[in-house]
């Protein structure tokens, strides 16, 4: 049985066994390393991607229940090139991490600006308990998505 | 486009090289796809515990029935006598239909706080249920202390049980059944759950205790059940303690000193986040905590 995937806009056919995580499908057939595979256990944020507009662990995604979703990864957040309202922020207050935590700091943190528009400090540093840093870089991070709140 | 060339997902010695996933549209055709596949097959809800079956090595069952598009498994309806839980009901689903019940305080508080936000928006309360060997399942001391009852299906019909003799025949329970809903009792009471986990989110708990009591107009206990989770390998109701309250008024003091007079009824389980003798040492920290919590301390 095929599968059929939206990523970022194109709609992709796939031929993996279905209970395969979505995660491996983005990055060694599509490529898209953004998401990385790294606790393979939904606790570490690392594989962060948005499905049908929600942050989900990649990795705990079989690739059959992605078919048919709207799912977009780290690389899908920019338009044409453009940095979106987090990406600019946490750049401009020199919040970015290593690129091993950070996409999905990125995508769970576009998320919140999107549906919590109103976050406070504490509901920041809820939103990134999924989303585990081992540089600690969390206070520049906070401070930069209140930034990007405050930008309207 | 994708060619469809091999994936190597790791670790690649438990992962079926096979393995089908049925997305059922109607409870019915989940239930007639688990009776035929048997042992092979599984429900398949929120898929966090099972995902990582690789990591367990554990094998990948051949046959995998997916449940969370059947509607009436993802439902919850807050009657004026009982709450119904659909069992493909997600933590984050049920935090928020339960928000303004403060008698299900307790669940709300089970289902909020487990794990982090994008598992609880993929968690199922089903999956907390169903899952063997998950001791440290927030939901479950929740719904033992709420007296919980659960309907369980099958091709050939449904029954509904208390969760307490659900726990207990769990390990037996025939290939082609499946948990279709959880039915909690509305009544007035005051109720608390109350985690340790070693960070603050993420980590599994230590131990968890779930309170729910009745108190009189002076304050004394009418009614308790308490309920421990994640410290024996199956949560189980604190019988001794809550006889220990009844008739006493609710204070967090007390109830703490009581617990520790009665914790060496516990034998924890070894795990590689805590000692079995942590587990069963922090208890009576866990009772006050949640005694207080109860009270609005």
């Amino acid at each position: 049985m095929g599968l059929s995937l939206t990523v970022n806009g194109d709609r992709l056919a796939s031929a993996a066994d279905p209970t395969t995580p979505l995660v491996d499908i983005l990055r060694e057939e599509l490529h898209l390393t953004g998401a990385k595979p790294v606790c393979r256990e939904g606790f570490c944020g690392a594989c962060m991607v948005l499905i049908d507009g929600k942050p989900t662990p990649s990795c705990l995604m079989p690739a059959a229940l992605a078919d048919g979703c709207e799912i977009h990864t780290v690389e899908g957040l920019t338009t044409h090139g453009q940095l979106n309202r987090i990406q600019s922020a946490l750049e401009a207050s020199d919040a970015v991490q290593c690129g091993m935590c950070f996409p999905g700091m990125v995508v769970s943190l576009t998320h919140l600006l999107t549906t919590r528009p109103d976050a406070t400090r504490e509901d920041i540093r809820a939103a990134l308990t999924g989303n585990i840093c081992r540089c600690t870089g969390y206070e520049r991070i906070v401070d930069a998505t209140l930034l990007a709140l405050a930008t309207k | 486009m994708i060619t469809g060339f091999p994936v190597q997902a790791a670790p690649a010695e438990t992962r079926n090289a096979t393995s089908s996933v049925y997305i059922a549209p109607t409870l019915e055709a989940a239930l007639d796809a688990l009776s035929e596949y048997g042992a092979a097959g599984s429900a398949f809800a929120g898929g966090t515990w099972i995902m990582r079956s690789p990591i367990r090595h554990e094998p990948l069952r051949a046959h995998y029935v997916a449940i969370g598009k059947i509607a009436e498994l993802g439902a919850v309806r807050i009657g004026s006598d009982v709450v119904e839980i659909g069992s493909a009901v997600t933590h984050a689903t049920l935090a928020a239909a339960l928000a303004d019940l403060p008698e299900f305080g307790v669940l709300a508080a089970a289902a909020a706080r487990s794990a982090n936000p994008a598992i609880r928006a993929m968690a199922t309360i089903g999956g907390n249920l169903a899952t063997l060997d998950f001791a440290a399942a927030d939901c479950v001391p929740a719904l033992l202390c709420l007296d919980a009852e659960i309907e369980v299906a099958g091709r050939d019909g449904r029954e509904r049980m208390k969760l307490e003799h659900f726990l207990e025949i769990r390990p037996t329970l025939a290939p082609g059944r499946l948990v279709t809903q959880i039915v909690v009792p509305r009544s007035e009471r005051k109720t608390a759950h109350v985690r340790l986990p070693l960070r603050k989110a993420g980590d599994y708990p230590v131990a968890i205790v779930s309170l729910s009591a009745s108190v009189d107009a002076a304050g004394r206990v009418r009614a308790a059940r308490i309920a421990v989770g994640s410290v024996e390998p199956v949560a189980r109701r604190w019988e001794r303690l809550e006889a220990a309250l009844i008739g006493r008024r609710l204070d967090a003091e007390g109830a703490a000193r009581t617990a520790t007079e009665l914790a060496n009824e516990f034998v924890g389980r070894d795990g590689v986040d805590a000692p079995a003798w942590y587990r069963v040492s922090v208890l009576p920290g866990l009772v006050r905590r949640a005694a207080a919590a109860a009270l609005g301390a």
